[in-house]
Parts: C-alpha cells; structure tokens; sequence
C-alpha cells in the first residue's frame, strides 16, 4: 500500500478548524458567485450569508469538546471560550447581515459587503483560539482590514470614507504598537505562545523586568485601542457615526466580543506573573473609560454618537471583570458581553428601522412621539435603553452585578464605587431618548422600513433583554461553563 | 425548605406578586377599547386586593417569625434566592398597597384620557414591584424591585404629569437611583463578609463588627434617606409630587415613602443596631429638622400640592424619629404612622385631584370660598385636613402620641450617644402639633372658606358617587384606627418587640470573639 507522506508533519486535530474553514470556503464562493449573479437577485448574497453563519455555528457546536485541547503546535487552541465567543459573534453576524438587508440594498458591489463581513467573522473566529502572538496578530489584522472597508463602504458618503480613514490609520498605529510590544515580549522569553511566555516570566529575574514592562504596556495599549478603552478610545464616535448603520451595529459588538476574549487569554496565560503591574494600569484604564464615556455621552445629539461614547462606558465595566480576574469575573465579563450584545443589536436595529428617505433617523430628536407612533418599536427601545442604563427587571442590571461583585470580591472597593457612581450619570442619556420618545410630540413624519425579519431581530433582543433580567441563571450558568478548561 | 413557615399552603405572596403583572399583561395583548382597559385594571387591583386579605385573616400575631414564606433558589451561582415572607411589620403594607392600587385607578376614571391603556399597564407593574419590596427576604430580591420600581413612576410622572413633568421625574429618577446604588455596593461587601449569603435573616444574626455597621449603615441611609425623604435629600419630591397626575401623588405619598422608612425597620435597625445606635443623634436631628423647619416651609407654599408634599416630609420626620428610640411604643408609632399616613396623605392628594380636575390649577390663590359651591367635598377635605393635624380621633393622632409618649421616655440604647435628654426632643417635636395645624388650617380657610368671588369657583361641581367612593373607604379605616387601633397594634405588637430586642443588643461582643477566633486560627492556635 502506497504510503502517502507529506512534506511538512501534518497537524493533528484539523477538524477544530472545520467551521473557520467553512467561513473561509463560503466567503471565497460567495466573492465568486457574486460575479454572476444579476442585479436584483443580490438580495440572495444576504440570505446565503445568514445560512453561511447558522450551518457555522452548527459546526461549532459540533467540533467543541468540553475541555481544551490545540491544534496546529498549540496555536490553535480549541476550548469551551473559544466557542462561546464564535458563537455570540456567529450570533451578532446574523443580526448585522439581517440589519443590512434594506440598508444596503441600493449600494454597489453589495456582494462583497457580505464577503467582507465573511473575512472579519473568519478574522475574529481566529482570533479568539488563538494560543499564540502571532496567530492572534493574523486574526487580529484579517478582523481589522476588513472592518476598515465595510467602515468606508458608502464611498459616496464623505463622513463614512472619513470614518474609514481615521479608523485605519490610527487602527494602523495600534496594530504597530501591538507589535512592537510583542517583539519585546520575544526578547524577554524568545516566545511568541501565550503559555511558554507565561511560564518564562514566573521564572525571569529582575534583570529583564524593565523589558517585560515595555512589553506589557505596550499589549496592553494596543489591545485597549482594539476594544476602545479610554484614552485609546478617540476613532470610536467618529466611526461609528460615519459608518453604515447596519456596520456600527456589527463593529460596536462583534470585535468587542473577539477582543476582550482573547484579551482574557493574554492577561491569564501569558502575564499572570505580573498580575499586581497589569491591575494597576488596568484599574486606571477602567476608571477613566467609565467616566469618559458615560459623562461624554451626555453631550451627544447623533444617537450614533451617543451608543458609541455609551459602548465606551461598557467597555470599561467589561473590563472590571478583567480586572477581578478570577473564574467569577471572567464569567462576569461573559454576561456582560452576552447581555450587551441584545442590548446593542436591538438598539441599533431600531435606529436602522428608522431610516427614512436614505436619511438615517440618528438624531434625537427624531426620536420624540416614537411612543405615539409606533408604541411597539418605542416599547422595546425603552426596554433596551432601561437595560443599557442596568435598571432592573432587565438583562443590564445582572450584567452590571456580575462584574461588580467579583470586583468586590477581589479588593477593589472604590473603583466598584465610582463605577456605579458613574452608571447613575450615564443613566442619565439613555432616560433621555426615553424621554424622547414617549414625554414628547412628534415634531417629523415617521417612515419606517417594513421588513420581518429586522422586526424579528427587535422582538429577539427585547424579549432577550427581559429574559435574562427575569431569570439570569441560565446566561450566569452557560458563561461559567464557558470557562471550563481556561480557569 | 420544611421550616418555612406558611399557614395558609399555597404561595400566597407570589400570587398578590404576580397577579397584578398578569393582569397587564393579559390588558396589553388583548384589550383596545379604554373603557374596557378602565374595567379590566379594575377587576385587576380589586383582586389582588382580595387575594392580599387572607394575609390580614390568616396572620398569626403572636408570632415574629416570618409567616406565608416561599423559597426557591434563583441565581444559584450566586446564592440568590427568590425568598419571601412577611412579618407584622411588613404584612400592614401589602394590604395597604393593594388597597391604595385600587384607589389609584378609581381616581384615574376619568382624569387620564390619553394613553390610557399604558396608564393602567404602569399602575399594576409597579404594584407588583411595591409588593415584592415588603414582602422580598432577599436583599437582592428587595433591591430588583425597589429599582425596577423606578421605571413604571418614572413613565407615570413623565407622561402623564404636569407642565414641569419632564424636570421633576428625571430629578425624581436619578435622585432615588444615585441614592439607592450604594445601598448596592453595601450588600454585596456584605455578601463577602458574611461568607456568600443574601438572606435578609443571615444578616441580622450575623455579628458585623463597628467599622462594617458604620459603613454600611450610611450607604443605607442615603439610600433609605432619599426615598423617605428626610432632609436635605427632600428635594425631589416636592417637584415629583406636584408635577406627578393625581394617582401618581397617591402612590408616591402612600406608599414609596414608607419603603425607606421600611428599609430601616427590615435592616438598619435589626443589621446594625450598634451603628444604629451611634446614629441616633443625628437621625433625632434630622427628623427634627424635618418636623420643624419643613413645617414652616410648607406654611410658605402656594400650591396645594407643593404645600401637602412638605407636609409628608414632616410627617415622616415623627416616624424615623420614633423609629430611632428603640421603644416598642415609639416603633409601633412609627409603623402605625406610616400605615395612617398612608391614608392621610393619599386622601389629601385625592382631594386636590377633585379640585384639579374642574379648575385645572393647584393654586391656592385660585380658590377660594369652594365650600359654598361643593359642600361635600368640602367636609371630606376638612375631615382629611384634621386628620392632617393628628386631631383626636383620627388615626394620625394615635401614631403622633405614641411617637411622643416613646421620645419623652427613650430606651437606654437610644441615649448612649445622645449629648442631652431626649425631653428637648421630645418638646421640639410637639410643636409639630402646632405648626401642622398652621399650615393645614390656614390651607383649608384659603380654599375652603370665605366668600365666593372668583367666577371660575362659582360654577364648581360637588363631587360625583365614583369620586366620593374611593373617599369613603379612607374615611371609613381613618375613623376606625383613630378610635379603635388595636387591631392593627395587635398585629404589629410581636413583630414589634422582637425588633427593639434586635436593635438594642449589641453585637460588638459575638464580632469581637469572631475576630479573636480569626486571629487565634491565623496564629495556628
């Protein structure tokens, strides 16, 4: 019998990456087809897509096991987090794509829209299992490009090429200063994998500490622009404002899920040595993006703006689970993102719903009388905005718990302080669109876009929302099991 | 689970919980017409009402364990649990919730015309959060439905309110909010302290030492301060109150005002009754400030809603003082006040409703001469007005003297800290029963009494059968407690006694052996 060899030694556990290959195959065939498919029968790109991420999602279930293991020499690494977070962004791409369906019907080449989103969830999939500097640069980067194009993808519009612009080149700056960082980390242990790192710095004497520090610092900096955390968080309004609703929403959680993921993996496995050094700078960073971004957004009349100084804020109290850093704050972390990710798909569908003779319906005042209107979307806008403001019977007040308890738990009393200090002030914007919507008249003729399935996305985040406020333990229960295998 | 303590068998507290939210949702899916919105939230409350009686038939009053208790684990990775139950203290404010719940929406008959269906939807939303607050032993539980209480009177002032509605429900909102947050802070240290528990009971048998009280007592405070409101956390309220609908005033005046003073019943006082203690000073001072200087500032005002608003804040100003004596006949003045004013205060805004309702002003100058053209309201807005006064014979005299009578003779815990005799006190407040009668009198001489000269006045209708219906019941429960209180003395007496026992003893000594039991592990001995 003829014996095959290979010329390279063939990675062990390929079929992790079965649904990573079926978004990278999808996206190429999609790209393709794209090409001969008429005019008006784009619409089936969008569809495809949607049926692109379920069967995904699908086989990420399938290939999970219920504990860690790598594939590809460990770069790979194929856990219960790993496919918690493919899943929410399978989940939030579903819901960016069906956000499209209208809103970018009348563009050009809308089928590479969708192969684009394709790339970032490919991108972004990479990034949360990885095990190892460069494969996380790699997802890091595909996530990125991507996303700076479907940012600029109105190249008519001059505010959305100028939001690509400013995303991509201070994008491009972060991306350096990552690196930058990383090569100081290979100095200090000549490794690029997050464990081999982890183990080098328990080890490494004080000589190379100055080194270490750099390095961490400069991670730590490039990872926070990825995420927005302030003073990193300068692109974030300006982006989100310029870019194509349906695109706001998608960037405003998918990369957020991706990012602080894979930051969970470096901070525990590659720096828990210098736990105490990275605490601090991240106790700071926490404090001035919750105050940023909540007392910022009160200053905002584009409700672009304002969601993207109010997803600011949450950064910042995601990050309080971070910095708690034990199995309860990690899980903390997950809620959050869960219960931010209805709470932010179902906003921002709202705001799409409200498009209006290629007007986008984005600024406040366009909210006042919604509640007369049209009681229903006013209901669930309400529903969510109570949630983003953690006002209980909903999702955001466990969401908010579930960082701040651990938080408590680990020591840090007065940052749990100014952050709930602070969520009183940033509750403040959010009752305004309220007060929008249903103390004042209408002062313009609503249009709404008419379309089931952007419906169905409302009624799934809101009904979500309470869901999770009524009975969080469920969420609570499946985050934690989310973590098997990485605590 | 076999210790809990229910009578009656079936979840009751879940029931008088969940059966108003049902109801708003059946309305919401299945009802269009207003009038039959009107008659469905009606059938809703009246229910609920009825289903809470049990509570008041089955009650055992010799008894201060927790009775109808329920316990079902919630968010176990948390060790949250859906627990309730109520004891003499807590049990009076169910009933009267639901009772109040339904005088809000007789009132709202005909006075809400606009968006009626989420009125109603509002009304019975935040009557089941009103409910779990007295009935949650779960500090968790407490602090989800005293938040989420937020949202209905946020959408019930702002919608529906007066012309400065916007101003007053942000102020009110953020205000109750700001204060409430660190009340959430507080639980969740306590939650670490105490070994990962919620239970309100765990709480008040756990041994903090004096640092943990000190602290956790001012969270407390601010939050229960803001919602009672003493001064100077006051401020919301006389805007909420007067920029809030008729029913709006009702609820906020009869029922959410006693949630703070609550909150120091159910925790300062049995959690931390060696900070409670160390406060008493300046909580005497607070209330005293309240009786006094808030009198005479309700004196100054010139509308009628404004004017009734100051005068519940000096009227919760003898319930957090007789509240802080730690004598059974102070604290059981102080719930009997609550529950009174519960019906004073709810009937006064009733009142002002009526006259809204025709003249659309709260100013008093607009009146004037109103009994000659409306004598019965008249004498219904004079009984309501003695009643105001604490006159003998209505029921507010009955909480006023006890609070008194308890001030005039402290608990020895109450004078620990207190730099000179409570008699001051005691003198400084019953003032209170002459400047009370200063404010309210001189209120009715200028609405009620004198000459009819305004035009508007002269065409005044007398109150209708439907307005003078939610009247008589008040009329009725003010008479009956102010000449026969026992029954209601009766139920609160165990419950009573079994917290001054918590309040005054001390657990600095239990703290100081489990700090010596720490140091001796960490020592290895």
């Amino acid at each position: 019998m003829a014996h095959v060899t290979f010329p390279f030694p063939f990675p062990e556990h390929l079929e992790f990456l079965i649904p990573e290959m079926i978004i990278a195959m999808m996206a190429m065939v999609l790209l393709i087809a794209d090409l001969f498919i008429s005019k008006d029968k784009k619409q089936w790109l969008a569809y495809a897509t949607v049926l692109v991420c379920i069967v995904t999602a699908v086989a990420v279930v399938q290939v999970t096991t219920g504990h860690s293991a790598t594939s590809f020499y460990g770069m790979f690494v194929m856990d219960p987090l790993a496919s918690f977070a493919k899943l929410l962004i399978l989940l939030t791409t579903v819901f960016g794509v069906i956000l499209s369906f209208d809103y970018m019907k009348n563009e050009e080449n809308m089928g590479e829209y969708y192969c684009l989103m394709l790339f970032a969830v490919l991108g972004m999939m990479l990034l949360v299992s990885s095990n190892n500097f460069v494969t996380m640069y790699l997802g890091l980067e595909l996530m990125a490009l991507s996303i700076y194009v479907l940012v600029g993808y109105q190249r008519n519009v001059l505010r959305s090429s100028e939001a690509a612009l400013k995303y991509f080149i201070l994008g491009s700056l972060a991306s350096g200063m990552l690196l930058y960082g990383i090569t100081f980390l290979y100095g200090a242990t000549t490794s690029f994998s997050f464990a081999i790192i982890g183990s080098a710095l328990a080890e490494s004497n004080e000589s190379a500490h100055g080194v270490v520090m750099l390095g961490l610092v400069f991670v730590l900096a490039g990872m926070a622009f990825k995420v927005s955390i302030a003073p990193f968080h300068m692109w974030t309004p300006d982006t989100y404002e310029g870019a194509p609703t349906p695109v706001t929403a998608f960037i405003s959680v998918a990369p957020k899920v991706a990012g602080f993921v894979i930051f969970m993996r470096i901070l525990h496995d590659a720096f828990p040595a210098v736990q105490v050094d990275y605490t601090n700078i991240l106790v700071v960073l926490a404090a001035i993006t919750i105050v940023v971004g909540n007392v910022a957004a009160i200053a905002q009349r584009n409700i672009k703006r304002m969601m993207a100084y109010s997803t600011v804020g949450h950064v910042g109290f995601v990050l309080l689970g971070l910095i708690a850093a034990n199995e309860a704050g990690y899980t903390g972390a997950l809620v959050y993102l869960t219960v931010y990710l209805f709470m932010n798909m179902g906003v921002f569908a709202i705001i799409v719903l409200m498009r209006r003779d290629g007007m986008d319906g984005e600024l406040l005042d366009d909210f006042a009388g919604l509640s007369k209107v049209r009681p229903g979307y006013a209901l669930a806008m309400g529903l969510l905005l109570f949630s983003l403001a953690g006002i209980p019977f909903l999702g955001g007040f466990w969401a908010k718990y579930a960082v701040i308890l651990p938080l408590i738990g680990a020591g840090h009393l007065y940052l749990a302080l100014l952050a709930i200090i602070v969520s009183v002030i940033g509750a403040f914007y959010y009752l305004r669109v309220v007060k929008y919507m249903y103390f004042d008249d209408a002062r313009v003729t609503f249009n709404f876009i008419e379309n089931p399935a952007m419906k169905a996305v409302v009624i799934v985040s809101s009904l979500a929302v309470v869901a999770i406020g009524l009975y969080p333990e469920p969420v609570m229960a499946i985050c934690k099991q989310a973590l098997i295998g990485f605590i | 689970m076999e210790s809990l303590y229910n009578v009656l068998g079936f979840p009751i507290l879940s029931l008088s919980i969940f059966l108003p939210t049902a109801g708003a949702l059946f309305i919401w899916m299945f009802l269009k017409d207003d009038m039959a919105v009107r008659w469905a939230a009606l059938a809703v409350s009246v229910a609920t009402f009825i289903v809470t009686l049990p509570l008041l038939l089955f009650f055992d009053a010799t008894t201060a364990h927790m009775q109808f208790e329920e316990l079902h684990p919630w968010i176990k990775a948390f060790n949250i649990n859906y627990a309730l139950g109520v004891d003499g203290i807590s049990m009076p404010f169910v009933v009267l919730t639901s009772l109040l719940t339904v005088i809000c929406i007789v009132s709202a008959w005909t006075c809400i015309q606009t968006r009626v269906k989420e009125y109603m939807l509002a009304f019975l939303i935040l009557e089941t959060t009103l409910i779990g607050v007295f009935c949650a032993l779960d500090v968790v539980l407490f602090y989800f439905c005293w938040e989420a209480m937020l949202i209905p009177m946020y959408l019930i002032i702002g919608v529906w309110g007066g012309k400065n509605r916007v101003y007053a429900t942000l102020k009110f909102f953020l205000y109750t909010l700001g204060g409430s947050v660190l009340m959430l802070i507080a639980i969740m240290a306590m939650y670490f302290k105490t070994g990962g528990s919620f239970s309100v009971l765990a709480y008040m048998d756990y041994p903090f030492n004096f640092d943990w009280q000190f602290w956790i007592f001012l969270a407390f405070f601010i939050a229960f301060a803001v919602k009672v409101p003493m001064w100077p956390f006051h401020t919301w309220l006389p805007d909420a109150h007067t920029e809030a609908p008729t029913a709006g005033s009702v609820i906020l005046a009869g029922i959410l005002l006693k949630m703070g003073a609550y909150g120091f019943l159910r925790f300062s006082l049995p959690m931390l009754p060696d900070a409670s203690q160390y406060f008493v000073p300046f909580m005497v001072f607070l209330s005293l400030i309240a009786i006094v200087y808030v009198s005479l500032v309700a004196m100054m005002q010139t509308d009628l809603k404004r004017l009734i608003a100051y005068s519940s804040i000096a009227h919760m100003g003898f319930v957090t003082l007789g509240t802080f004596m730690f004598t059974e006949i102070a604290l059981e003045g102080a719930v009997f006040g609550m529950i009174s004013h519960g019906f004073v205060a709810a009937a006064l805004f009733l009142c002002v409703g009526v006259l809204y309702d025709r003249m659309h002003t709260r100013e008093i100058s607009a009146y004037g001469g109103v009994a000659n053209v409306m004598p019965v309201f008249a004498v219904v807005m004079m009984f309501f007005a003695m009643a105001n006064v604490a006159l003998p014979g209505a029921s507010s005299f009955v909480a006023e003297i006890m609070v008194l009578l308890g001030t005039f003779n402290p608990s020895s815990e109450a004078m620990l800290y207190m730099p000179f005799s409570m008699k001051w006190v005691a003198i400084l407040a019953a003032t209170s029963v002459i400047l009370s009668a200063c404010y309210t009198l001189w209120m009715v001489k200028r609405v009620l009494m004198g000459d009819l000269v305004k035009d508007e006045v002269k065409t005044l209708s007398d109150m209708n059968l439907r307005e003078f219906s939610f009247f008589a019941p008040l009329i009725v429960l003010v008479i009956w407690l102010g000449l026969y209180p026992a029954p209601v003395l009766d139920l609160l007496h165990v419950s009573v006694a079994h917290l001054v026992d918590q309040a005054t003893s001390s657990k600095l000594a239990d703290a100081a052996l489990i700090a010596q039991g720490a140091a001796a592990h960490l020592t290895g001995h």
